[in-house]
């Protein structure tokens, strides 16, 4: 069991963590660069950037939509995200184990809110489940994806709870370990190839659409030329 | 924004079928709105190729990758939509709508979409999805507010832009939007309504008795003068069912001393190709901008409408030069600068009745026109009520995206895509609606008349034609607050 153990959180690990950030990072400067691509072939290179950077900031900080439409359902987002976020970053135990593998460590959150944060993650994913199924307009729009995702978000958080907080058997919390820690790793690697890549992706959201409006510069025959249209009434 | 569903009963009036089945069956595309008799063999096909040669040729690519990388499908754009609002149709989310297009083009232009789609044989584009698509994406009154809720920052308007642009290459594209392109572009007369020249004279001529008569000034429209400040160019359809409009902005610039023109080659400013295709806006555009460089005009101005601003403010860089392109700007720019500047003096008293104003989502949503008019109304009308929400969060008229022109759709405007509207209008009490929009004001014209709401819908410059003083030629209140 040990040995499985020290393959998940080893090598496993290392090669599912580098896929999200190769990944992550690949689908983050392939936007820029096609951003970029777009607004040189944009015939109006005016762009309301204070705009976008404002639209950014409001959505990545979502303190005063939240309370604008659907309130409950926005606020349970918003907490969910919270320690969905903080919580694999900054708890001390997940720090400790950096520190023994490369030796760097940061602020750690402490060990109540930590705590606390990861049940509220908990209950908000079920929430956000139940209230995928519970709504006929968000059932649908969804996918598979978007019903387990919510679900298998659960797994390390519940497991790495427990393991945390429970006097359990050694038996026990190695497997519970062993589910924390896999689960994690198929996370990262699911990570950018399904529709959590809006981690990354998000900031670059509001510059996007901005520059979608602005059009190439004569493609009108161009286009009529691909599609033999050259003659065609209008 | 919440409205009410609408009844069994509304809905069957506002979706009732207006064409007949047989015609339906030939062309293999149940919608409301009328197409021309089209290629109806293998759409799928030839779709793909239009969708292909657009993203070729065009910078929405981009945005489509990011679009389909972030979407989570939360659902949080449907309480902003007036359209789903009325129906609580789940197909009208605009999310839902969105997904038609993202759909295809993830499964046939992205590699993983491909591979997947081989391996299960299943997911490609059927007629049974383009049928849905010609649907749907001429349900959306393009007002862009479900834009505004997205969390992760999906364009639906622009999904549903580029959607109607790839369905019009092939053919499906309403058939109202494309005859008066066609006579625009292609006919003798140059313009959507088909006006000649010498009836525009004509009518004209009839306006500056009018004005003379009314206000004791010699108010005129200048044609055809070369080097102006402002090639001024409304939507053409003022000529026919906006006099006052018209009169209040020669007034104007009468008032202020503006130099000023209307040209006799090209008098219409309406741009469909916003509504259904990228082609046709860039058309239109060049033909408009061709016309500023005829009469060596400084600056291209646009009357009381919402999407020939739009299309002319923001397209004329892009396909005219960019930086070094004239400058555009909405006649209510105008008449706000000559306001500040104290070279229009209005008469407070003229206008007494409440007064409410619509916010066309075209010069509202991105926040270039908001505050002006609002000063403007304020400097001569006591009853100013205001709806809400408004601005930029304003809502849609229920005739956006070209809507409006398609008659056959009316019960469809004004009992699903404008009910919101109609339950805000209801809400001021208002007696005057200023719309400065000829989109806006025809939809709420049938809008208040459908939905039994005791108010008159006007532009603002019809208002300031009432209000305003000429120096040394005193307003006749009376007379011309007794025409209102």
């Amino acid at each position: 069991m040990q040995e499985i153990l020290d393959f998940t959180g080893g090598p496993l690990f290392r090669l599912s963590f580098l896929i999200m950030l190769l990944g992550l990072a690949r689908i983050f400067f392939l936007d820029i660069y096609n951003a970029v691509e777009a607004y040189k072939k944009a015939g109006d290179k005016k762009l309301a950037w204070g705009d976008a950077v404002k639209k950014t900031l409001r959505w990545m900080f979502p303190v005063k939509s939240a309370f604008t439409q659907r309130p409950i359902y926005s606020v349970i987002s918003i907490l969910f995200h919270i320690g969905l976020i903080l919580v694999p970053i900054f708890l001390l135990a997940h720090i400790q184990l950096w520190k023994d593998g490369i030796g760097i460590s940061w602020w750690h959150l402490p060990p109540f809110w930590a705590d606390f944060l990861t049940l509220l993650t908990v209950s908000g994913a079920l929430a956000l489940f139940i209230g995928r199924i519970g709504s006929k307009g968000a059932r649908i729009l969804s996918r598979k994806q978007d019903y387990l995702w919510p679900l298998f978000l659960l797994v390390p958080f519940v497991t790495g709870y427990l393991c945390a907080n429970t006097i359990i058997s050694p038996g026990t919390y190695q497997f519970l370990m062993l589910v924390h820690i896999l689960s994690g790793n198929i996370i990262f690697i699911l990570l950018p190839f399904t529709k959590i890549a809006h981690c990354v992706l998000i900031p670059l959201s509001q510059f996007i659409i901005a520059l979608a409006w602005k059009f190439p510069a004569r493609v009108d025959e161009k286009i009529c030329t691909s599609l033999n249209k050259k003659e065609a009434q209008v | 924004m919440r409205t009410n569903i609408i009844t069994a009963e509304e809905s069957a009036k506002a979706f009732k079928p207006t064409k007949k089945p047989d015609v339906i069956k030939k062309q293999k595309l149940d919608v409301r709105y009328h197409v021309e008799d089209c290629d109806i063999h293998d759409r799928p096909r030839r779709f793909l190729a239009a969708f292909a040669a657009i993203l070729k040729h065009t910078n929405y690519r981009f945005a489509l990758e990011h679009f389909i990388r972030v979407s989570t499908k939360c659902s949080r754009c449907a309480v902003q939509c007036p359209v789903y609002q009325a129906t609580g149709d789940d197909r009208d989310i605009p999310c839902y709508r969105s997904e038609l297009l993202l759909s295809v083009y993830r499964r046939h232009f992205t590699v993983a979409g491909s591979i997947r789609g081989r391996l299960t044989g299943s997911g490609h584009l059927t007629d049974a999805k383009i049928e849905e698509m010609a649907e749907h994406f001429w349900n959306c009154t393009a007002c862009r507010r479900c834009t505004l809720e997205c969390p992760v920052g999906i364009d639906h308007a622009l999904i549903t832009h580029l959607g109607r642009f790839i369905l019009s290459e092939i053919g499906i594209a309403p058939r109202a939007l494309v005859v008066s392109t066609r006579e625009q572009l292609e006919g003798k007369t140059g313009n959507t309504s088909a006006i000649p020249v010498p009836a525009l004279k004509d009518t004209l001529e009839f306006l500056e008795e009018d004005m003379k008569e009314e206000k004791g000034v010699d108010i005129t429209f200048p044609l055809d003068q070369e080097n102006c400040e402002y090639l001024f160019t409304p939507a053409v359809s003022d000529f026919l069912m906006e006099a006052e409009t018209l009169m209040g902005i020669a007034a104007v610039f009468k008032a202020t001393g503006g130099s000023w023109t209307i040209s006799t080659q090209n008098y219409d400013a309406i741009n469909y190709g916003l509504f259904y295709s990228d082609r046709i806006l860039e058309r239109v555009i060049r033909r408009l901008y061709a016309e500023s460089d005829r009469l060596k005009a400084k600056s291209l101005l646009i009357g009381e409408c919402g999407h020939a601003s739009r299309t002319a403010k923001y397209y004329v860089p892009v396909h005219c030069g960019g930086d070094k392109a004239r400058p555009v700007f909405h006649i209510m720019e105008y008449t706000y600068r000559m306001l500040r500047e104290g070279k229009l003096k209005l008469d407070p008293n003229v206008v007494t009745e409440t007064v409410t104003y619509h916010d066309p989502c075209n010069i509202a949503r991105q926040g270039w026109i908001v505050d002006q008019p609002r000063h403007i109304i304020n400097a001569f009308c006591k009853n100013f009520v205001e709806m809400t929400p408004r601005g930029k969060e304003n809502i849609c008229c229920g005739g956006g995206g070209g809507t409006v022109s398609i008659d056959e759709v009316r019960p469809y405007r004004t009992l699903v895509g404008g009910k919101a509207k109609a339950d805000q209008i209801r809400a001021t009490g208002a007696k005057y609606l200023i719309a400065p929009c000829a989109n806006c004001k025809k939809q709420l014209r049938e809008l208040v008349e459908d939905q039994k709401i005791d108010c008159e819908v006007v532009g603002l410059h019809d208002l300031i034609y009432k209000a305003i003083i000429f120096d040394g030629a005193p307003t006749d209140n009376q007379n011309s607050a007794g025409k209102g």
